[in-house]
């Protein structure tokens, strides 16, 4: 794809771009759909496209190409053009990244063993099995495999290749209509692979929740599991782009180097995670992706920037362009010392909540929201737990992580429907978590 | 292009599917952001390809390309006959369909002022507009992110069972975040958004300027006027808006049929309801509630679904008992019925699943005047900014932005942050009346893996609920 990339560069620039960044993806991505413990679809889907950003004395445009006919380069180009003249400037805009850079391979973020699997039909069985072993009724979930090459270049000296693959599965499983458990697993090499253990959780999570009895409201300490707390800091990624805050969708805004969370929470961006799901070697400029360490001991300390942004702010990049909307690769909550046992072990009367879905903020600039927990939830009570249904946890973002009092000392890697950007994260102890519940 | 959209179907044929169906989708727009007066980019948008759908041996498959050869189109025909055939040994019993008439059709949407035609500048200008109607009002918006964008949706949609529909719908949209600060406190106006099928005549007429003054006057009035709301059981009057929302999650949703069967269960969830309750009461005998495609210029408009079936208005309830469900053809076939043209995939490259288009609350025989005056002590709600329900659609919460406390049959001083938390049934029970005019809002309702966000409609007439336990934060 260079030789697209390469003729489309050399056009914008004959027209008078500036800036311009090219970045082609080749992708293939399988899709299975199971739900009542068959295949309700498989999907298959290749794409080649090219993504383009241009600039024109701070004039910036973007958009994709997917018809790579050299006519339809030409024409998309001179339609931008067209398009921008006249168009009032962005005065915020200070450049893209000026390569070239050296790049090194991120460990466990290619394998061919994924790209040459014929079928993967086995692994959504051995998974739907696992969780009826451990008596559920109904399982349901998707599997998926990707294989993605990326191809950039950009007018500031960059060309920079990656090639990735990935398998992951999700799981849910259900024994009556409000007994159900979740599980996913996601991996970049197939011998990590381990699509039973998220069927066995599913379904582990789903017997223990049988019969469940209505759920009490007020303050409780809460212990979150690593798929629910991996929802909460996915939405907390959005929010720590600088994009996000200036558009009044962050609850760090004017924030920086203020205590934000309890002292034991470091939250950092992982853009070179081995066998992290979103890991890249490079961001949309071509700077090399890295550690950012977001949140440092309780201590906000960045926002995810790209070039422009972090020299409107007077910093450097942190290497999450996005060129428009920088973005989080990995989110990592810091793992603890506390071993799952121990952290139950914490609570004399508490909740414990294994998913959460529908995240939504009554204000996103205050961080108050609510979020529902879905899946088995539990009243824990000396060490024991009992199954609870129909609560709501209603609380702020800042006050959740100021409430954090324990971590665990495993952390996991989550990637699902509800949580798009990846996060690992132990599992996590909040004290004073609000709980609501229907009242009619 | 309808070469190649027949091409798949008869190829998909050939190679022993026993149903075959391709889409082909095309997508031209521009999508502008203002973010605090600073132009934030243009985005040019033009997107088409080809999906193709197949049932062999009664396994699913379906797979896109965006390579418009034969050869391109051929190989993802292949693909999707050999994942139908694998899934297929994954299954208890074969996907059927259910029998429809279809027909060879053409519609489109007119636009009166064609935003092909507009340069992105003058668009821009709308953006401005709402801009300088916000800073006109004195009130302090540090945090003002505005966006418009405009789509021509053009598919050509062929079965193996003689369905052609060709369609062309213009969409056209403006939406903003504005963040209020006064007086050391703080309100938000998230996300709202006005859209319509259409031209850009439609924006101009809505004036979206407006929303966002009377949005910017209503916070800051709350920020110095705001008291609590009251606690305990009262009455509530919930506005079009708050209706709307109400019948999208607690209605539209639990009725679509592939959740009642379970098949979004580990994604958008299940349903509480299930198939032998069609005919039982779920609501008071004040509650009726539609869903309608066909509206003119509606968000949600369609005239035919993307299994080629005919769309007509769909009662969800009618005077409060439950009387039909959405479905497509898999669904419609396991309840025994014809589908209702439910069916919607948001572009080329998404399989069509069970969606909704323009679900309202139907009007009733009360003036709004008359919804209020015999309320002793209640809260109007006329916006919302948080709510959220539960994957089954039974337990739900909507916090009041705009809200009034109704005293004595009148209404009053702004009140913070009203919580409705209520169940589906207890919500559509306690309805007494509904009044007399519709309006409707744009939202995007999200299902489906890969998600696909759709285009929809949500209102309804103002409704009463009576002895409400409503909450405080």
């Amino acid at each position: 794809m260079f030789d697209v990339n390469g003729f489309i560069l050399k056009k914008a620039k004959e027209l008078g771009f500036n800036d311009i960044v090219v970045l082609a993806y080749e992708t293939n991505r399988r899709q299975v759909r199971f739900a009542n413990n068959e295949i309700t679809v498989a999907k298959n889907w290749h794409e080649r496209k090219v993504e383009l950003f241009v600039e024109l004395e701070k004039r910036v445009a973007g958009t994709s190409i997917t018809e790579l006919s050299e006519e339809n380069i030409e024409r998309t180009l001179k339609t931008l053009l067209s398009n921008m003249k006249g168009m009032a400037p962005k005065e915020d805009y200070y450049g893209i990244a000026q390569g070239p850079f050296e790049y090194r391979d991120i460990p466990e973020t290619f394998d061919k063993a994924i790209v040459e699997l014929d079928e993967p039909n086995e692994y959504v069985e051995s998974a739907i099995n696992a969780a009826l072993e451990e008596g559920a009724k109904r399982v349901a979930g998707v599997l998926y495999t990707d294989h993605n090459k990326l191809y950039l270049t950009t007018s500031n000296g960059v060309e920079a290749f990656d090639e990735g693959t990935g398998i992951e599965i999700s799981v849910r499983a259900f024994i009556g209509d409000l007994e159900s458990g979740h599980g996913t697993n996601s991996v970049r090499v197939l011998k990590k692979f381990d699509p039973e253990s998220a069927g066995r959780k599913a379904g582990e999570i789903a017997k223990l929740a049988q019969n469940p009895e209505q759920g009490p409201e007020g303050k409780f300490d809460v212990i979150f599991d690593p798929l629910a707390f991996a929802n909460l800091l996915s939405y907390m990624s959005f929010m720590t782009s600088a994009y996000a805050a200036e558009a009044g969708f962050s609850f760090l805004v004017n924030k920086l180097g203020q205590k934000v969370a309890n002292e034991i929470v470091t939250i950092k961006d992982v853009g070179n995670m081995p066998n992290g799901y979103g890991s890249r070697k490079f961001d949309d400029e071509g700077v090399p992706t890295r550690e950012t360490t977001i949140i440092e001991n309780g201590t906000f300390k960045t926002f995810l920037l790209n070039t422009s942004m972090a020299k409107k702010y007077g910093t450097e990049t942190t290497a999450n362009a996005g060129l428009m909307m920088p973005h989080a690769w990995n989110i990592v909550l810091e793992p603890g010392d506390y071993t799952k046992e121990e952290l139950f072990s914490e609570v004399k009367r508490g909740i414990y909540i294994t998913n959460v879905w529908y995240t939504r903020f009554q204000n996103y600039v205050a961080g108050d929201f609510s979020t529902i927990p879905r899946d088995g939830m539990f009243l824990v009570e000396n060490g024991e737990l009992k199954p609870i249904r129909n609560i709501r946890v209603s609380d702020n973002f800042q006050r959740i992580l100021e409430g954090i009092k324990a971590l665990g000392k495993e952390s996991h890697h989550v990637h699902w429907w509800e949580v798009s950007t990846p996060v690992s994260t132990p599992y996590v102890l909040v004290e004073d978590v609000g709980i609501t519940r229907a009242t009619k | 292009m309808h070469e190649l959209v027949e091409f798949a179907v008869e190829k998909a044929l050939e190679l022993g599917a026993s149903y075959a169906e391709a889409r082909f989708e095309e997508k031209n727009g521009t999508s502008l952001a203002m973010k605090n007066g600073n132009p934030e980019g243009l985005e040019i948008l033009a997107d088409r390809g080809i999906g193709i759908r197949v049932l062999v041996d009664g396994g699913m498959g379906f797979a896109s390309t965006n390579v418009l050869t034969k050869e391109s189109v051929s190989e993802a025909v292949k693909k999707a006959v050999k994942l139908a055939k694998a899934a297929s040994r994954v299954r208890k019993e074969p996907i059927v369909f259910s029998d429809e008439d279809f027909h060879r059709v053409s519609y489109k949407v007119k636009m009166k002022k064609d935003f092909r035609d507009i340069s992105p500048e003058e668009k821009l200008e709308l953006l401005r507009k709402i801009e300088e109607e916000v800073k006109a009002t004195g009130v302090n918006v540090p945090m003002r992110y505005l966006g418009y964008s405009d789509q021509m949706w053009k598919k050509i949609f062929v079965n193996s069972e003689g369905a052609y529909v060709k369609s062309k719908i213009p969409r056209v949209s403006v939406m903003y975040n504005l963040v209020v600060f006064e007086n050391g406190q703080m309100e938000q106006a998230p996300f709202v958004q006005r859209a319509f099928s259409g031209g850009l005549e439609l924006i101009e007429k809505d004036e979206p300027w407006n929303w966002a003054v009377k949005d910017v006057q209503a916070l800051k009035k709350l920020i110095y006027e705001g008291q609590k709301p009251p606690e305990g059981r009262v009455d509530l009057v919930i506005s079009p808006e708050v209706a709307g929302i109400a019948v999208h999650e607690s209605v539209g949703h639990p009725y679509e049929a592939d959740r009642i069967f379970g098949r979004e269960a580990a994604q958008a969830g299940e349903s509480f309801v299930k198939p032998d309750m069609l005919g039982e009461r779920i609501g008071s005998e004040a509650v009726t509630v539609i869903e309608d495609p066909t509206l003119p210029n509606s968000w949600g408009f369609y005239l035919y679904d993307d299994e080629g079936v005919k769309a007509r208005p769909r009662y969800l309830i009618k005077d409060g008992i439950i009387t039909e469900f959405l479905t497509n053809r898999e669904y419609a076939a396991k309840l025994g019925q014809r589908s209702n043209a439910a069916a919607r995939a948001i572009n080329y490259n998404r399989e069509p699943i069970v969606r909704m288009a323009n679900t309202y609350l139907a009007p009733g025989d009360h003036s709004f005047e008359e919804l209020i005056e015999d309320v002793k002590l209640g809260v109007y709600m006329v916006s919302f900014n948080e709510w959220n329900i539960d994957d089954r659609r039974y337990q739900q919460r909507y916090i009041g932005r705009e809200a009034y406390l109704i005293e004595n049959g009148e209404i009053k001083h702004p009140v913070r942050r009203p919580i409705l938390e209520i169940t589906t049934r207890a919500l559509w029970s306690s309805v007494d009346a509904v009044g007399r005019e519709v309006e409707m809002f744009p939202g995007t309702c999200g299902k489906g893996e890969p998600g696909q966000g759709v285009p929809v409609w949500m209102g309804g007439a103002h409704a009463r609920l009576r002895d409400i336990p409503l909450r405080r934060p």
